[in-house]
């Protein structure tokens, strides 16, 4: 269990049920705007995207997915700033400290609430990185369950959805209930924040919330097994499907990562000013597909876009080994976005069959 | 401590390059003051163009024998020299006739050939090994800014390599070739631009070339499939990399 998840368990609340109609929740959602930053899917064009709220009249609750996970833009941002140091007689540093604006992030579905998770385990676990670990605290997350299923989603093969099944390490959870949502609490600063109360939830709203998982469920297009793939990850290696895939379809433009809610791997940049006094420390999101990703001093270990390819699908379906779980959630952004629709499950599958 | 000695060359090309440099002074004035400017025809007259320089900026195509000539020279006389702007590192505009004979393409613009004394078009590193590439056209201010505090600082430039995508997602864009099924070059073109284009919500055109191994026939596939005709791939990829492996085995691939 991460860091996060430990400090959050161990105050004791009550795991309490509501049925709240939506128009209380939004009333009671918009009169957080006095204390937390609001943010929460909107329709932009053709898109859905997670931004920031001036209403919850702006929310579009209804989404299928979005481009980018809230989590990689609102807990661990694209870019940030670390420090600065200015070079006179000596070397003065100026550290930008993490900034910790109270946020509210509402209409997380659960692969992208799986997605934080999985990110806890990187940026709180051995070492805590201060600027996630800040933000995290400071964001309250209310997640919800799906009501529909993209045609790329493949959370129900790797148990990330479509219904949350986590207990902790989130605020809230929310299931539609076409004019109501059916409201549980999950830590202790998400019962003392929503004073609202409800309709008592019985065993009949239970039935019904199990029925619509269920409904959901059957209408995944999209499914992988994922029994036994490290093994087999790792005795086909040199299986022709990373070659043929490579050459005839992946670009190397690192869009699959970019988008990927569990990828974590930045870079960390120096900027000198030309007049050569003061350089800016930065890091943005890097990309195992870019060419100069695995180069070293004397060589480059994935000099091959196949090998590159490779390290991508392996990371998310084969090594369960670095943090106990899949670096999958089955949100199904990479293939969404790749411009030439590489299907991690496709590859999956070519693999299998042999 | 002395200046460092700068040379700046022009070949075929508009010398927008040249004038990026000097547009870029308005806002960092040390890129000029911090140098010795030795020669820079466009900021300068006269100076002098045998050298020695600390550092070399090479602009444009070269497209002419004694081109070819008078590069080798500068880059023997040059500590640090670098291709600046896509006509000297992917051939660029230029290099767009390359996809012909060198002799029809001079029919079709010249009547009298007679003082004509053109070659196939290539770029800057097909004739002299070069430190580094400051990509763009113009030059994306970011490499411009690392070349110059590199050679300032002594350190090795790091000069981007990854596909604009990066620095689009970056900026939270979303995608204009998968959302609106838009002919954005953008996955196989370097960055260094900031994704300007895909921020207007327009389709990259690669005004910044190829980046390395970018995979050119497999987005040339994936236009093919979106309806672009034969002719405009070719225009697509012919445009700004004309010259370069990654978008030849396209052009090869597309042409009649």
């Amino acid at each position: 269990m991460c860091g996060l998840c430990g400090e959050l368990a161990k105050a004791p609340f009550r795991r309490s049920k509501k049925l709240v109609p939506k128009e209380t929740f939004f009333l009671w959602l918009d009169s957080l705007r006095k204390k937390y930053k609001l943010i929460g899917p909107v329709k932009v064009g053709s898109q859905t995207v997670f931004k920031k709220l001036n209403s919850s009249k702006e929310l579009f609750m209804e989404y299928e997915s979005t481009m980018f996970s809230p989590g990689k833009l609102f807990i661990y941002k694209p870019k940030e700033d670390l420090l600065r140091f200015s070079i006179n007689d000596e070397i003065a540093i100026d550290e930008i400290p993490p900034i910790s604006e109270k946020q509210v992030i509402i209409g997380v579905h659960p692969c992208d609430t799986n997605a934080i998770l999985y990110l806890d385990k990187i940026f709180l676990g051995a070492y805590k990185d201060p600027y996630y670990d800040v933000r995290r605290k400071n964001t309250i997350i209310i997640s919800l369950n799906c009501t529909k299923v993209s045609l790329n989603c493949f959370c129900s093969s790797v148990g990330a959805g479509p219904f949350l099944k986590a207990e902790a390490g989130y605020d809230m959870l929310l299931t539609d209930f076409e004019d109501k949502y059916l409201i549980e609490i999950k830590s202790r600063r998400a019962e003392e924040l929503f004073n609202i109360k409800g309709k008592r939830v019985g065993a009949s709203e239970l039935r019904l919330k199990s029925e619509k998982e269920k409904s959901l469920l059957s209408s995944f297009k999209k499914t992988i097994n994922v029994e036994g793939l490290d093994e087999l990850f790792m005795k086909n290696i040199e299986h022709p499907v990373w070659q043929y895939t490579a050459e005839e379809r992946c670009l190397s433009c690192s869009n699959c990562v970019m988008v990927c809610p569990t990828c974590f791997c930045y870079d960390i940049v120096d900027e000198t000013s030309m007049d050569l006094k003061t350089v800016r420390r930065f890091r943005h999101l890097d990309a195992c597909q870019d060419i100069r990703f695995a180069e070293v001093y004397g060589g480059n270990f994935r000099q091959r876009r196949a090998a590159r390819l490779r390290q991508f699908v392996s990371h998310k379906l084969n090594q369960t080994s670095q943090y106990g779980v899949l670096g999958t959630v089955g949100c199904g952004r990479c293939i969404t976005w790749c411009p030439t629709g590489i299907d991690l499950t496709e590859i999956a599958k070519e693999i299998q069959k042999s | 401590m002395e200046k460092p000695r700068l040379g700046f060359f022009k070949y075929s090309c508009c010398a927008g390059c040249e004038f990026q440099f000097m547009y870029f002074q308005k806002h960092i004035i040390e890129s000029i003051t911090s140098f010795d400017i030795v020669y820079a025809r466009m900021l300068k007259r006269g100076g002098n163009p045998h050298g020695p320089f600390d550092i070399a900026l090479v602009e444009g195509t070269i497209t002419e024998s004694w081109q070819v000539d008078e590069l080798k020279k500068i880059r023997e006389q040059s500590k640090q020299l670098f291709a600046i702007g896509s006509c000297a590192i992917d051939g660029g505009i230029p290099a767009i006739k390359s996809t012909m004979p060198e002799l029809e393409a001079e029919k079709k613009v010249y009547k009298d050939l007679s003082t004509i004394h053109s070659i196939r078009p290539h770029s800057v590193d097909a004739y002299i090994k070069v430190d580094g590439y400051i990509r763009g056209c113009p030059p994306g201010e970011r490499d411009l800014h690392e070349a110059l505090a590199s050679v300032l600082t002594g350190k090795k430039p790091a000069f981007l390599q990854y596909s604009v995508c990066v620095e689009c997602k970056l900026k939270g864009n979303i995608c204009v070739l998968v959302a609106y099924n838009m002919p954005c070059m953008g996955p196989v073109t370097n960055a260094g631009c900031g994704a300007l284009c895909p921020s207007m919500n327009r389709a990259c055109y690669s005004c910044f070339g190829p980046m390395k191994q970018a995979n050119g026939p497999a987005l040339a596939r994936k236009f093919r499939l979106m309806g672009l005709s034969r002719e405009d791939i070719i225009r697509k990829f012919t445009e700004f990399g004309a010259d370069t492996i990654e978008f030849r085995r396209v052009i090869e691939t597309y042409e009649d």
